[in-house]
């Protein structure tokens, strides 16, 4: 139990490969780090921007925060931690991407995230493993559902300009987050 | 010569060169023969402090070098991109799911663009690289931009930066819901002025600490020329009760008696002393073109002797030799003449520190604002500027015919006032809203002017040349485009 709560901790401080040269295989690897994002992004979605925006109403998120002195919104505070960790390390890497994404460039960009996001879509409560070689390099890739959690994620998603979709509901998958590990 | 004689003396001919290259390469002396080209405008001042940019170490493989190149860039320019919300940071581009545009255009070097010592393929704000770059990763599929705007599906992709629409880095001023928060501005506020710049003139100073002509407390040698003492007494620092010595003897601290003023006198103090005072202005100094040579990270003259040890050669060269070998000092300060932009000749001599632009006695930031400026460069702009109607809004202010803040001088625009922590301070670095000159939008230009107008003012290149005499003669679409794009998603939306 001691070494599993270790574990975690290493990989909450983002050196995710090191325990995967140990012997812990990839799958267990991503599945523990899709936990803590996902665990992070939900308390975020929960605790500040729905109980704030819309729960009290004391303040707006919004994607331009800084000129509109307003909350990140979720969706950019993931896309800030998955930028910090690109400064930091190659030992992995993770995207929130979507399907009908309000933000063209969190598209599918590689097959296995177009097969992978529509596979999350379409099986409730699974996710898809993978590999894929980019730019000379194999990863294993994992993709996991990314849900609708509170009403503060479907009012904004159906109410932007730039979504292509507006008929989202609470606990609707809105997209797949997306987890690589170099394999070599 | 013997014709025996000449083998000889190409071997010993090449033997002396390889010896001074290696020379010149690892351990010191001048080495401007070695520069494989111009450096651009941005790095000239710079360009035989080699190790700034070259930082990896002698004999490295090329891809080290080149990440030790990158970092270099970095380390330099990484402040003002995170202040510019860069909007193509390298972070962005790390992400392997990104490795399909690696080979497009490859995001995460800086030198994909501006490579250096190219000056035959050098374009605007030092791009080296074809100015439809956006074309790499906006053309093809959902990323296609003429897809997904229609109002861009006629448009060149060499339009895209250049047409004062956008900018690869620096966007803060032209994001679509920025347009659209200022569509339909007036060209002219209902009461133009610089808001930091009026608080700042109207600054209160504590009356107590105002200093006359009797309080100078000087040797009295100095005290002999009365017109110092007069500019000194109607000077800002007399205003703020500045006394002699805090420039002149400054070790001899705030209680100072003529007499230990007189034991540490020092006749004409260096940049130093401002600098222990003016810290936002001299930190701001060394970033811009005027003072970028004392950059902290611009690297220092090389140590012969040093770089000797490093190679374990110090024991076998003299020296008296290595000492010869010791990099030529570059001097701190950059010369007038050295500029690559129109300057007045009489003034080709003259040296940039704080002295130059601000009189040493007569500090009057009034002088330094303008005059100052036009002490030096002489190119159409400066010289237009005189006969403008920012000019003539200056002159108001300066006799009193103009409330605060309403002047329009050289530095309202290219130094203007910043806020931190309740302080307020002119930025020193002159070039930092420069280029692309979008970036004066927000911290200058609306202030008094409409964004509409401003854009257009801006990518009229012959109206900047008039220091803005007349009105746009170009017109940026980009409001429009935006304004009508978020109407037609308001009437989708049966808003």
């Amino acid at each position: 139990m001691k070494r599993t709560l270790l574990t975690i901790a290493v990989l909450a401080f983002g050196i995710g490969s090191a325990v995967a040269a140990e012997g812990i295989p990839f799958r267990k690897v991503a599945d523990m780090l899709y936990q803590v994002m996902s665990a992070d992004r939900e308390v975020y979605t929960r605790m500040v921007v729905q109980r704030l925006t819309v729960d009290k109403k004391v303040i707006t998120a919004s994607e331009h925060f800084e000129d509109d002195s307003a909350l990140p919104l979720p969706a950019q505070m993931f896309r800030f931690g998955a930028e910090r960790v690109m400064d930091q390390t190659e030992d992995f890497s993770y995207a929130l991407l979507s399907l009908n994404p309000i933000n063209k460039k969190n598209g599918p960009g590689t097959d296995l995230e177009r097969k992978g996001l529509r596979y999350v879509l379409e099986n409730e409560g699974e996710n898809f493993y993978g590999e894929e070689e980019l730019g000379g390099e194999r990863y294993f890739a994992a993709v996991y559902p990314d849900y609708a959690v509170v009403e503060a994620c479907i009012n904004c998603h159906n109410g932007h300009k730039d979504s292509p979709r507006r008929d989202l509901k609470v606990g609707d998958v809105m997209g797949g987050v997306v987890i690589r590990i170099p394999m070599e | 010569m013997s014709p025996k004689i000449v083998p000889w003396a190409v071997v010993a001919a090449t033997l002396a060169g390889a010896a001074w290259f290696a020379a010149a390469m690892t351990v010191g002396g001048d080495r401007s023969a070695l520069l494989i080209g111009e450096t651009t405008d941005a790095h000239h001042q710079i360009e035989l402090a080699c190790e700034t940019c070259h930082a990896a170490p002698a004999f490295a493989s090329a891809a080290k070098a080149e990440k030790a190149l990158n970092r270099a860039c970095r380390k330099c320019h990484d402040k003002e991109l995170k202040a510019a919300d860069d909007s193509h940071p390298r972070r962005k581009f790390r992400n392997p799911r990104m490795a399909v545009y690696w080979e497009k255009l490859d995001a995460r070097l800086c030198t994909t663009c501006h490579v250096e010592h190219r000056p035959e393929i050098v374009r605007a704000s030092a791009v080296t690289v074809a100015m439809d770059f956006c074309v790499a990763c906006h053309s093809e599929g959902d990323q296609d931009v003429r897809a997904e705007r229609p109002s861009h599906a006629g448009l060149a992709f060499d339009t895209c930066a250049s047409a004062g629409c956008h900018n690869y880095h620096d966007n803060r001023a032209l994001y679509e819901e920025f347009l659209v928060r200022h569509a339909g501005e007036p060209w002219l506020a209902d009461a133009p002025a610089h808001e930091l710049s009026a608080r700042q003139r109207v600054r209160k100073r504590p009356a107590r600490a105002a200093l006359a002509r009797g309080d100078a407390v000087a040797p009295r040698a100095a005290l002999a020329d009365p017109a110092w003492l007069d500019r000194w007494a109607d000077s800002g620092h007399a205003a703020a009760g500045v006394n002699c010595g805090a420039c002149h003897a400054p070790k001899a601290g705030k209680n100072a008696t003529r007499e230990t003023v007189e034991a540490s006198w020092i006749e004409a103090p260096g940049t130093a002393v401002c600098e222990d005072c003016h810290r936002p202005q001299a930190r701001t100094f060394v970033l811009g073109r005027h003072g970028m040579r004392r950059h902290p990270r611009v690297a220092k003259p090389r140590d012969p002797l040093r770089q000797l040890r490093k190679i374990g050669l110090s024991e076998f060269v003299p020296e008296t030799v290595a000492l010869w070998l010791a990099d030529p000092a570059p001097p701190t300060t950059m010369t007038v003449a050295e500029a690559r932009i129109p300057m007045r000749s009489d003034a080709a001599h003259g040296t940039l520190d704080c002295g130059t632009c601000h009189t040493p006695h007569a500090v009057d930031v009034r002088h330094a604002a303008a005059e100052a400026c036009a002490s030096c460069h002489d190119d159409p702009h400066t010289r237009a500027y005189f006969a403008s109607p920012h000019h003539a809004l200056w002159r108001a202010e300066l006799a009193g015919e103009a409330p605060p803040g309403t002047g329009v001088s050289c530095a309202t625009c290219h130094m203007p006032k910043t806020e931190r922590r309740g302080r307020i301070a002119t930025d020193h670095n002159q070039n930092d809203n420069l280029r692309p000159n979008e970036k004066m939008i927000r911290p200058v230009c609306l202030d008094c002017h409409g964004l509409g107008f401003s854009l257009n003012a801006l990518a009229d290149g012959a109206l900047v040349e008039r220091n803005f005499t007349g009105t746009p003669a170009v017109r940026v679409e980009s409001i429009g485009w935006a304004t009508r794009r978020a109407q037609a998603t308001k009437r989708e939306a049966g808003g």
